[in-house]
């Protein structure tokens, strides 16, 4: 049987029912001021409280691409394992939030990346809001070898609540995680 | 930035370019701001080992070019609604100026709101790298 099979076959099963509930930050007007610094997106609508709440908004908005990012989790907190355990140039972290997820019925791949994506904005979301990934639908799996390596095209769909347990987005995400022609 | 109403928007027109050139830095204020740390968008030697050219631009970046195209179009008062076809066909590497380039398909009403639906993409020299995709707007009456 391919390697990939069962992934193949939970096409449409909501991997995220029963698990618990991770919540990203609650969001600061600096973490929306850093998101549009390097793309310089020159909106007063996320730096401005006071243009925000002349526009109806309760805060600086978050700008809509920014609703994935700002619903992950810290990578670390007190109390937490260490994140970085490994002196060596490309070590990487004991966690990552990044790369959609994985529930042991994927073989084991060393990179990934995203390929394609598609949100529906539902609500604003504003600083003070808190947000948190909510489901996971595995929408399909595709198998494929490709000139980077062999692996396969997963695509994800889930949703993203507010603190008050409102959808603010639906986000659907496609990534390619595979080992490189040379693991391959 | 100046407020254009859903009256003043007409098919087919053209929204104003933006071009980002890339920078190693630019990557890394966008990962350290976005939260992407994937070594691929910061770390050039494991995105090569990785079968990339480069170090290249992560898909919240990407994406985000796209949002300031329409935010600069639709104004504060518009909303941004759905973004689809948002595929990437390429690397997006230091030293490359990606230019994202969209143009208004239609315009109509529903549900008490005026609506556009904009045709979007992003390209390098080396030809289109994203999309072409879309994004769905709104803008205010009056």
């Amino acid at each position: 049987m391919h390697a990939w099979q069962p992934m193949v076959e939970a096409a449409g099963r909501d991997f995220g029912e029963g698990r618990p509930e991770v919540w990203g930050e609650v969001i600061e007007r600096s973490m929306v001021r850093r998101y549009i610094e390097p793309l310089e997106l020159d909106c007063r609508l996320h730096s401005d409280p006071d243009f925000a709440r002349a526009h109806g908004y309760a805060d600086v908005v978050v700008p809509s691409t920014a609703i994935a990012s700002f619903a992950m989790p810290l990578l670390w907190q007190p109390g937490d394992a260490p994140l970085f355990t490994e002196a060596s140039r490309h070590a990487q972290p004991t966690r990552s939030h990044v790369g959609g997820i994985t529930f042991g019925l994927e073989p084991p791949t060393t990179h990934f990346f995203a390929v394609d994506a598609a949100a529906d904005y539902l609500l604003p979301v504003v600083a003070g809001d808190r947000l948190c990934r909510f489901g996971a639908l595995l929408l399909s799996c595709h198998p494929k070898q490709t000139r980077l390596g062999r692996g396969a095209f997963i695509a994800w769909q889930t949703r993203v609540i507010n603190q008050r347990r409102e959808p603010v987005a639906l986000l659907r995400t496609t990534f390619y995680r595979y080992n490189p022609q040379a693991q391959a | 930035m100046t407020q254009r109403l859903w009256h003043q928007v007409q098919a087919g027109e053209d929204l104003a370019p933006v071009a980002c050139p890339l920078s190693t830095v630019r990557l890394v204020m966008a990962a350290g701001a976005n939260r992407d740390f994937n070594s691929i968008h910061h770390d050039a030697d494991f995105a090569r080992a990785s079968g990339a050219p480069d170090s290249y631009a992560n898909t919240f970046f990407l994406q985000g070019l796209w949002e300031r195209c329409v935010r600069a179009y639709i104004g504060p008062a518009g909303s941004i609604r759905a973004l689809s076809g948002f595929a990437m066909k390429a690397f997006h590497t230091p030293g490359q100026t990606v230019t994202v380039q969209a143009r208004v398909e239609r315009k109509w009403m529903e549900g008490g709101l005026g609506l556009v639906e904009i045709a979007i993409h992003s390209r390098t020299d080396a030809g289109l790298t994203v999309g072409p995709g879309r994004v769905l707007a709104s803008l205010p009456l009056r």
